[in-house]
């Protein structure tokens, strides 16, 4: 319909169209978009599991004492616990936009998004460690005390393996939750999987570019899936008598 | 430079003609347009048009601002999208804006058969690509490589391999080594031995490309260079360069210029250069530039060019 002068900028009047060159814009793309760019999406792959996983250790290491202190001393609780959930309210672009004035780091440091995913895994753990450890039964409580247990012994002892059902029940959640806001850092440059849905966002011009994403996607998806089966692997490891019991 | 810079207008305003002369088969030219007998009280064209770009494109001195200041064009309402990437190109496709802000060499543009507008007035400024780069890692071997890119850089080249990247869905990297190959420019030498240098891009694929290019011409020059690719926007990857998070970064004088200087004025691509070379802060430098351009362009669908009679911004101010 239209003469190639007409529609074209100027600079493209000598640009022949390229359709001859088939490309697979379909989900099931992603394979050759794999084996294309494997080194690249290993690497964010790595970035990825490293900040999903370190965020969520570091979490509950900060959670754990603060969960205590919130079953402890009961007052402590309300503002803990409502100072977390505002805390999980802060949208994370902006958080990790705003780290660098925070903490001195460089912008582009992935340091940044894994501080603030912890920030992220404490909002939600404190009120889980918290609510874990009282739903330590009374009276096993008492019986140890009884049996001469320590206020410490008690607490690392009987309370926090009983409450470890409890808490990691938190921590797969906060490990799931992390998967997905580690994505949003590739907005921002930081290396990890999110890169794969802005690059194929970028491509998907006029038409969509889907294999990217579908990578992107199930990458992921798998990620989640492993690192929550490694959560309920530690699990049964801390607690061989629920599998005693359990007798499955 | 001048010189570049007028031969692209000249191809440009070619273009226009051919877009006139056909359109003439459906009875009006646009250039002496019927568009200005219902003259007398109705609103302008632009009041009835949705505009849409970046969120700089809203505030910037060239932006919405400029195209009131220089052409008294201003457009029904704005909409908030990307810069000039997929969400601008699909609502003006889709229809959900009638005019964008698009940079020239994007494909896109000839693949949907959109209409530039011309700018005669000279709003935008020249964007000649060239690289923004950590003066300490700015060594004479260095700066030669990538002044020796530059020089092989231009506009119709760019615009090429855009399209390997955009449309062919090609990888950046490969496109990059392809052209390198091509112009000479992958010989293996000593230039860069022993620079270090950490090379970032914008978050769009021409900049992803440019990066790809400087990356694996230091590379063949013996340099030791990491990329960190689609780091966002301006506003986070200049404070990277500062801080020592990236080196190096492709970018486009006039867009450059105006973030560290709003109040620039210079137009050809000359004073842009030499005023942008004046506003770097430090510890930043730019090298040579190419004469690859990219500029920001208001864009209409043909359909909405061929209503309201439009092949210059100007013309978005007539009554229509």
């Amino acid at each position: 319909m239209t003469p190639p002068g007409l529609t074209a900028p100027p600079v493209l009047l000598h640009h022949a169209p390229t359709a001859g060159l088939a490309v697979d814009s379909s989900p099931g793309g992603m394979f050759s978009y794999f084996s294309d760019h494997r080194d690249e999406v290993l690497n964010w792959l790595g970035y990825h599991a490293w900040l999903s996983a370190v965020p969520v250790l570091a979490g509950l290491l900060i959670a754990l004492p603060l969960g205590w202190l919130a079953r402890r001393y009961r007052w402590t609780y309300p503002p803990l616990v409502t100072a977390a959930g505002v805390l999980y309210t802060i949208p994370s672009i902006a958080l990790f936009v705003a780290m660098p004035e925070l903490i001195g780091t460089q912008i582009l440091d992935p340091i940044n998004v894994a501080v603030a995913l912890t920030v992220y895994t404490v909002a939600l753990l404190v009120r889980v460690v918290a609510d874990g450890l009282a739903a330590v039964p009374e009276d096993v409580a008492q019986a140890a005390t009884a049996m001469g247990l320590t206020r410490r012994q008690r607490l690392l002892k009987v309370e926090l393996p009983l409450a470890v059902p409890v808490i990691a029940a938190g921590v797969r959640v906060a490990v799931v939750a992390n998967v997905s806001l580690v994505a949003v850092a590739g907005t921002i440059g930081v290396p990890n999987l999110g890169q794969l849905f802005t690059t194929g966002f970028q491509l998907s011009v006029g038409n969509p570019y889907y294999p990217p994403i579908t990578l992107g996607i199930v990458l992921c998806v798998l990620l989640a899936l492993v690192l929550d089966l490694l959560v309920v692997g530690a699990t049964r490891l801390v607690t061989p008598w629920r599998r005693a019991v359990g007798g499955s | 430079m001048k010189k570049a810079l007028t031969s692209a207008l000249v191809a440009a305003c070619a273009t226009v003609l051919a877009a006139c002369g056909s359109s003439g088969s459906s009875g009006s030219n646009g250039l002496s347009g019927g568009s200005s007998a219902s003259a007398g009280g109705g609103a302008t064209v632009a009041s009835k048009l949705v505009l849409g770009g970046s969120p700089e494109f809203k505030t910037r001195t060239d932006g919405v601002p400029g195209l009131q200041r220089v052409y008294g064009v201003t457009f029904g309402s704005y909409k908030t999208l990307d810069a000039g990437g997929p969400l601008t190109i699909n609502a003006l496709k889709n229809g959900q804006i009638d005019a964008g802000d698009i940079f020239t060499t994007d494909p896109s543009i000839p693949a949907n058969g959109f209409v530039v507008l011309q700018d005669p007035k000279n709003l935008y400024a020249a964007q000649n690509v060239l690289p923004l780069i950590n003066k300490a890692k700015a060594t004479p071997g260095v700066s030669s490589t990538l002044n020796a890119v530059s020089a092989k850089l231009d506009t119709n080249t760019l615009a090429q391999l855009d399209v390997h990247v955009i449309t062919d869905k090609q990888d950046p990297d490969a496109v990059a080594k392809g052209w390198l190959a091509s112009v000479g420019l992958n010989k293996t030498g000593t230039a860069a031995q022993g620079a270090s240098i950490k090379i970032g891009s914008a978050n769009f694929q021409e900049s992803v490309l440019l990066a790809e290019i400087y990356a694996e011409a230091l590379r063949a020059q013996g340099a030791n260079i990491t990329t960190r690719l689609n780091i966002g926007s301006r506003e986070t990857y200049i404070p990277g360069l500062k801080d020592g998070s990236i080196d190096l970064i492709p970018e486009y004088s006039g867009v450059l210029l105006q973030f560290f200087d709003p109040k620039a004025t210079a137009v050809s691509s000359a004073d842009v250069y030499a005023a942008l070379q004046k506003a770097v802060p430090a510890p930043l430098t730019v090298l040579d530039q190419s004469s690859a351009e990219d500029k920001d362009a208001i864009v209409v669908t043909k359909t909405t060019a061929d209503k309201y009679h439009l092949t210059s911004i100007a013309d978005l101010a007539k009554n229509g």
